[in-house]
């Protein structure tokens, strides 16, 4: 009973610096709008009456307490507080108050990062473009698998789709507008092809242009408007910057040439491959495309050229050196149990950690896999970081990411937990998280303590 | 009919005495005696006044037990048709029939007394139909020939464009008729307003002419009127708009006036028909019908807060990529679906004949045991609207029941004999007979 009267005395403490702080908080803090204080002050009824853990099922707000957070843009927040509300981050940091009735995650030991993004992957889930929600299969084995890897968005079928169990509410994301070209060294007539119609396209832009002037300016302009034909729709799309080019590159010959092609055209474009791309670091940082590199690919070096030629382990370091964005994708772009671990979807971060043994600063990697993957996606206002207004699509490890013995225990896309390592059936097995919490143990002792010898 | 089965006569009462009787209407009775007359339960219970001149078929001693005969929900091996999976609601399970010689006898010896039949085919194939097994003619007449909407769903954008489209234009068609009937009253209401001025002008004028007029008279003037006059009068009656035969089943269920099934083969089939649903109400059924692998359990909660009537093949499943075994049907009843439907675990014959086996594993799996009988016959029939000719046991209720002689579902038991309105269709001893000879 003394541990009662202890814990009126504590709250009433609580209550008493509430009063003092708050409003002194507010005097120093300039008002933002954004942060709603959802939690007011309690009333002593409240209090004493309230059990202060009570959970609610369906509370918008979700906390993840203890967790060291890896929010990739403002560094690392050792045992911080998430608090997410419908589906967004509300806020984080060392200070959250905890609104009432909040679901809770106790990560306490657990790294939380913000979800990974598999750029370019196919076959994760089904479904092409707008089709994709009609198509999802949210109890599907790859959306599970997926969550268990750490991936909360892919790319797939020219669309963004979240991996969500048990839910089709917001698993479609956007269309990306890709335009898959072929710029390849060993089909000079391909080149040729696509050179000639990227001019025509950048001739019909000229023309257009002149004429809308010719027809602003002068009164009795007749010309007719400049017809769009010799090119491929998306070609046109593609120069006016409503599309981003896809292409795939891996020699020294074609990264060059790509370079050459984009610099005659600029355009936004995504390379996919890079194999050599270390070679030419400085070239490739200039023409300001985005990057998809397999670290792991390799091709050994050719000794009858002159040129450097072949795969490096250091091929992301230098990249990233020289300032070139890139996203990592592993060799089997998709979810595969076909017995290879550590080649496909399944593990990516596996592939991110063989860029880190090649010198790649571990935060680069974490950025690969998460912020600069949503920018090349051009998500990166909503996904990529922990950050107050970002949606709350968070893994929690129970190691760091990078390593090989690490296991994602929940994954939570949309402020919703979406994966539970106890409650799949996949990896439950191996080193299962203890199910006692401290807050049990520590009940546990005190109850020990409390309970009259007997005898 | 079989000619050689015996007909009781008319007005006598027969007596039947079992040890045990499986009522569905609660638990199993002990002892009972069942007192038949005019194809009637007139009574029934321990202590049975027995009346003079009672036929009397005591089977107490015998092991045999008395159930409400089972009724198939989708015995789909009685039909056949190429269709594949478009809308063609225009179709009726009735019209694809392709019956075998003896097919009535077959089912009557598994206890069968009704079937459903579905149009075979995907995506809204049609509509489902109901037969009465009772062994009387070879080609049945059917017992509804036009029941529920049969409509399929599953995660791909053309099933779900097939549906959602549909929908949309019953809808279209309900405005149009809406709007058809509101034109109609209209002119109807603008006619008989005119009609009624003229009536009335010719009424002032005949009167300043002389006094009173005859009223028969007068009207038939008033039709004369009505033909010479240049308006054509409304219709009568409001004739609808034509509706496409494809979509009027969907405009009736939109309407409430009927009853779909919705097929459903995985926990993300049923997201996507909540998906597709979206805030309309509309009455339905849920059918389940995965392969050995399922993951509808994880949905279980949401079918079951529904509180509509489900329809599980009974079967034990597999949970997906895995061997660990799933019971079905005891999990939607631990999540508290009340109304299921226990149809074989296939539409094959040999599914039919493996039916009470499938049953009993589902049972000693979990399954409440009165909760597997009346999902067998009771349930089907309630679906089919057939609650009058199949019901439990109980006074005043039809005499019909099957002598099984033994536990139902023990797979080695056998119908012994079934009874449909006191009249006994199938007599297996009578059968074998046959069959021998």
């Amino acid at each position: 009973m003394s541990q009662n009267r202890l814990q009126f005395l504590l709250a009433l403490l609580w209550l008493g610096f509430c009063f003092v702080a708050t409003p002194k908080a507010h005097a120093q803090d300039p008002p933002n709008p954004e942060v709603v204080d959802e939690n007011p002050l309690p009333t002593e009824e409240e209090v004493v009456e309230d059990d202060p853990n009570a959970v609610d099922p369906n509370s918008p707000y979700l906390v993840i307490l203890g967790a060291d957070i890896h929010t990739v843009t403002e560094g690392l927040i050792p045992r911080g507080t998430i608090l997410c509300k419908d589906g967004r981050i509300l806020k984080l940091g060392k200070r959250v108050s905890i609104p009432k009735g909040a679901r809770r995650i106790d990560a306490r030991g657990m790294q939380a990062y913000p979800g990974l993004i598999a750029v370019d992957s196919s076959g994760v889930v089904r479904g092409r473009g707008q089709n994709l929600r009609d198509e999802y299969d949210p109890f599907a084995l790859n959306v599970d698998l997926g969550l268990a890897g750490g991936l909360t968005l892919v790319q797939t079928g020219g669309a963004l789709a979240k991996l969500k169990h048990g839910t089709l509410d917001g698993v479609f994301v956007g269309e990306t507008h890709w335009v898959k070209l072929s710029y390849s060294t060993t089909s000079p007539t391909g080149r040729r092809k696509l050179r000639e119609e990227l001019g025509r396209v950048r001739d019909y832009l000229r023309a257009h242009r002149q004429w809308a002037l010719s027809k602003e300016l002068e009164p009795d302009f007749e010309d007719p408007e400049p017809e769009a034909k010799g090119f491929k729709k998306e070609y046109l799309d593609l120069l006016r910057g409503e599309a981003v080019a896809r292409f795939s590159a891996n020699s020294l010959k074609d990264l060059l040439a790509t370079c050459d092609l984009l610099e005659e055209y600029p355009m936004q474009a995504v390379i996919v491959g890079g194999r050599e791309a270390w070679a030419c670091a400085g070239r490739l940082g200039r023409v300001g495309a985005q990057w998809v590199i397999t670290p792991r690919a390799k091709s050994w070096a050719d000794e009858t050229v002159n040129h450097p030629s072949g795969w490096s382990i250091e091929n992301a370091r230098i990249l990233w050196e020289h300032g070139v964005s890139f996203a990592i994708l592993p060799n089997e772009r998709w979810i595969s149990t076909g017995g290879l671990a550590g080649r496909d979807l399944l593990t990516l971060p596996m592939e991110a950690a063989f860029a880190i043994r090649g010198g790649l600063p571990q935060q680069a990697a974490l950025r690969a896999l998460t912020l600069d993957a949503a920018k090349i996606l051009g998500v990166d206002h909503r996904l990529g970081s922990l950050e107050p207004g970002k949606d709350a699509d968070i893994i929690l490890c129970d190691g760091d990411l990078f390593h090989y013995r690490t296991f994602v225990q929940w994954a939570v896309v949309d402020g919703k937990v979406v994966y539970d390592k106890m409650k799949a059936p996949y990896f439950a097995h191996i080193r299962p998280r203890s199910a006692d919490s401290l807050e049990e143990v520590v009940e546990e002792i005190q109850r020990a303590i409390d309970a009259p010898e007997e005898e | 009919m079989l000619q050689d089965a015996p007909r009781d006569p008319v007005g006598r009462a027969v007596v039947y005495r079992f040890d045990k009787v499986e009522t569905l209407d609660g638990e199993a009775l002990e002892n009972v005696t069942i007192l038949v007359r005019n194809g009637v339960i007139e009574r029934m219970g321990k202590a049975v006044v027995i009346p003079e001149h009672a036929t009397m078929h005591d089977y107490r001693g015998s092991g045999k037990i008395a159930m409400p005969p089972f009724a198939l929900s989708h015995a789909n091996f009685l039909v056949r048709d190429r269709r594949g999976s478009g809308r063609n609601a225009k179709y009726r399970a009735v019209d694809s029939l392709w019956l075998e010689e003896g097919w009535e006898k077959d089912l009557l010896k598994e206890g069968v007394v009704l079937v459903g039949v579905d149009p075979p085919g995907r995506g809204v194939p049609g509509r489902t139909s109901v037969l009465r097994v009772d062994g009387q003619v070879e080609t049945p007449d059917p017992l509804v020939a036009d029941l529920h909407l049969k409509i399929t769903v599953s995660n791909s954008s053309s099933a779900k464009r097939l549906i959602r489209d549909s929908l949309a234009v019953a809808d279209k068609a309900i405005e149009k008729e809406n709007q058809a009937r509101k034109d109609w009253e209209k002119a109807r209401a603008d006619w008989e307003a005119k009609q009624k001025e003229k009536a009335e002008e010719e009424k002032k004028k005949e009167q300043t002419e002389d006094g009173t007029i005859p009223p028969a008279v007068a009207q038939g003037e008033d039709e004369q009127k009505d033909k010479d006059g240049q308006e054509q009068a409304p219709p009568e009656e409001f004739t609808p708009p034509p509706v496409d035969p494809n979509i009027a089943p969907f405009v009736e269920w939109i309407r409430q006036q009927r009853v779909a099934q919705v097929w459903l083969s995985s926990g993300a089939d049923w997201l996507h028909w909540q998906d597709l649903l979206g805030e309309r109400e509309l009455p339905y059924e849920i059918v389940l019908w995965h392969g050995t692998s399922q993951n509808i359990y994880q949905v279980a909660d949401a079918i079951a807060a529904t509180e509509l009537r489900v329809d599980v093949p009974a079967r034990i499943s597999f949970l997906p990529y895995t061997r660990v075994r799933a019971n079905l049907p005891a999990e939607l009843a631990k999540a508290g679906v009340s109304k299921m439907i226990l149809s074989p675990s296939s539409d094959s014959w040999s599914a039919v004949k493996s039916y009470r086996f499938a049953v009993a594993e589902v049972v000693a799996n979990g399954l409440d045991r009165q909760m597997a009988l009346r999902g067998m016959s009771l349930e089907p029939a309630m679906s089919m609207g057939q609650e009058e000719v199949l019901g439990p046991l109980k006074v005043g209720s039809p005499a019909t029941f099957v002598i099984w002689n033994g536990d139902p579902l023990n797979p080695m038991s056998q119908a012994d004999r079934v009874l449909v309105d006191g009249v006994v269709v199938y007599d297996r001893a009578k059968a074998e007979a046959e069959d021998q000879s």
